[in-house]
């Protein structure tokens, strides 16, 4: 495994020296709002959802308008804060000292590290992160020396995660054979989210 | 609005139409254990042959029973195992009888007696090598019966996965309020010492008796002639029964509510002493000559919200009262062995005692093994039988204030200790 990634890492680089003009690293950091809509309360209606999302984009030029490499960020929910990484790709259109169509598709998973855990004498709840899809894309205004630019993006962003709430099982402290219930529970309730955004951001690059 | 403006109008229009379409979604599943009624003909249970088979493996063990050089170990609902414990550092499983709706035995001179649901059956287990069902008492736990259908009503430890917030089952208001009856009651009674009591029988053997307590009903049988018992009658004890623990002429039986003293010196008819009822005891109840050993922990159905070990004085075995009280970490079963009291501590781990002054038992500690992850034990002729997360193991208790470990039998469930 490590092998082969070492190997995709000198392909991808060798390619990259190919563009010796280009710089090969790649960076891309990002603030701005997510929009969506919250799930259904008990009468059926639903409300709007606003909330701040971040994200830095890391990656490698590996031709003349591709980019790839890892991101990470920040996406503060209503309900919860996840932290996505991804792996991800960068694409251009247009000439290099121009306004250009960046377009962009990052898909991993967010973690939900940020969470505490809770437990008491009679349960556990916890939460779990999911996957993480985000295409995009925005305009890539280059600066003057074309060493930065300033980056506005619309993205769609999936994210999913769970939410466990476990109670312990009193009674009978032996586990149940091959079943979806951990050792030692009696009940375990999973509130799957699925959170569909459009997120707006705006950031830098070079 | 000029035509200029009309690209940045589409702009906002299209980007609230994503925005509003971006709705989440969540769905909900429950995940939980739950006692599903079967119902049976008896007359079929009673039509299969009961055979003796290879050993199996101890899945999640319930009762255990030693008897001479063998343990005799119930596996909830399934039948029973047989291991050859002549040396206690290498126990042998020998075999097992299936025995549909068993959770409880006793032997009494080479005969087993075990219940199959309604029945009490006894085998002839003298040759291991040729066991034979001698006997069937018929209709004995008749607690079992739906008086309405006539069959006998069983539940089945059962994972149930829902998407709805009843949590889906059919017979949800049926199993609230039988609780106290399911299966995982029964389970846990059989697995000795935690839990709410079970609904099927709790078996003990005296003077010449064999005494099967249920929820609420004591049943005696004659066993005066070991292979052909003879059921007398059923003595009400009112609910929440748990253990039955004979010692000389008498029966301490333990409920969820307190421990009752029966009076058995005319064996065919106990009859109440008194009630001790100032405790809300899980665990079973250990005696000697003058007092008798009680263990209450939180954290199981009885949410009493203590951790102690109750000395509760039987001298005047009508009028009990208690005699003092130590604070404990999360004591489980106990076992007393002469002067020596074991107590599983759960999670904690294991200690001894020296209990020969039951006022300064605190300070006679002999042990505490925090290593040793317990929920019950079992002193035995040849070895402390202690049950943990580890299986069903074994100690060499020669030396009371020093355990040696000898075996442990591999358990497919172990219990999980919190």
């Amino acid at each position: 495994m490590k092998i082969s990634f070492l190997i995709v890492c000198i392909c991808v680089l060798t390619i990259a020296s190919g563009y010796g003009q280009e710089k090969v690293y790649y960076n891309q950091t990002e603030f701005g709002a997510m929009f969506g809509q919250s799930e259904d309360n008990w009468n059926g209606e639903s409300e709007p959802r606003t909330s701040f999302s971040m994200i830095t984009f890391h990656g490698v030029r590996f031709a003349k308008h591709h980019v790839v490499g890892v991101s990470v960020g920040l996406d503060h929910y209503p309900s919860i804060d996840i932290l996505p990484f991804a792996l991800g790709w960068r694409g251009f259109h247009g000439p290099k000292d121009k306004a250009q169509l960046i377009g962009g598709f990052d898909i991993g998973a967010g973690s939900t590290v940020l969470t505490e855990k809770t437990e008491t004498e009679w349960g556990k709840s916890w939460y779990e992160g999911g996957v993480m899809v985000s295409p995009s894309i925005g305009a890539y205004f280059p600066g003057k020396k074309q060493k930065t630019a300033f980056t506005i993006i619309l993205a769609y962003k999936l994210q999913e995660f769970s939410l466990f709430n476990g109670s312990f099982d009193q009674v009978n402290p032996r586990p149940f054979p091959s079943s979806g219930l951990p050792p030692g529970y009696n009940s375990l309730t999973e509130t799957a989210y699925s959170l569909q955004s459009l997120v707006l951001r705006v950031g830098l690059s070079f | 609005m000029t035509t200029s403006r009309l690209p940045q109008l589409l702009w906002v229009l299209m980007i609230s139409f994503l925005a509003v379409s971006c709705q989440d979604e969540v769905t909900t599943s429950h995940t939980y254990r739950t006692m599903m009624p079967v119902y049976l003909e008896m007359s079929d249970v009673r039509a299969r042959t009961i055979s003796v088979e290879p050993p199996q493996e101890l899945e999640s063990p319930g009762k255990i029973y030693i008897y001479g050089d063998y343990l005799l170990i119930n596996e909830p609902t399934k039948g029973i195992h047989i291991l050859d414990n002549t040396n206690p550092s290498n126990p042998i499983n020998k075999n097992f009888i299936p025995i549909e709706g068993n959770v409880d035995l006793a032997v009494n001179s080479n005969i087993l007696y075990a219940d199959n649901y309604v029945d009490l059956l006894a085998f002839d287990i003298s040759n291991l090598n040729n066991i034979q069902l001698i006997k069937r008492v018929e209709d004995v736990f008749t607690h079992m019966y739906n008086h309405a259908t006539g069959q006998v009503i069983t539940y089945k430890d059962t994972v149930l996965t829902s998407e709805t917030a009843n949590w889906g089952c059919p017979n949800c208001e049926f199993f609230a309020v039988n609780s106290s009856l399911s299966f995982a009651a029964n389970y846990s009674a059989a697995a000795q010492s935690y839990g709410t009591g079970g609904s099927m029988a709790r078996f003990t053997l005296a003077n010449q008796h064999l005494y099967a307590v249920d929820e609420s009903t004591m049943r005696v049988f004659d066993v005066k002639s070991a292979a052909d018992p003879k059921f007398i009658k059923p003595i009400d004890l009112g609910w929440g029964i748990e253990t039955i623990f004979p010692f000389q002429n008498k029966l301490f039986i333990g409920s969820n509510r307190g421990m009752h003293i029966y009076d058995a010196s005319t064996p065919a008819s106990p009859t109440r002493m008194a009630v001790y009822e100032h405790i809300v005891a899980c665990d079973p109840v250990v005696v000697n000559e003058d007092f008798a050993f009680v263990t209450l922990r939180n954290g199981n159905s009885c949410f009493n919200n203590v951790n102690q070990l109750e000395v509760i004085d039987i001298k005047d075995p009508y009028n009990p009262y208690l005699k003092k009280a130590y604070s404990m970490l999360n004591p489980h079963g106990l076992g007393l062995a002469g002067d020596n009291l074991y107590v599983a501590e759960g999670a904690h781990g294991l200690k001894s005692f020296k209990v020969t002054d039951v006022m300064t038992i605190d300070q006679n500690q002999m042990e505490f093994i925090e290593s040793m992850k317990s929920v019950d034990l079992i002193p035995g002729p040849k070895s402390l039988i202690v049950i943990g997360p580890d299986g069903v193991c074994q100690y060499d208790y020669s030396t009371p204030s020093k355990l040696v470990k000898l075996s442990c039998i591999d358990v497919k469930n172990p219990v999980v200790v919190k």
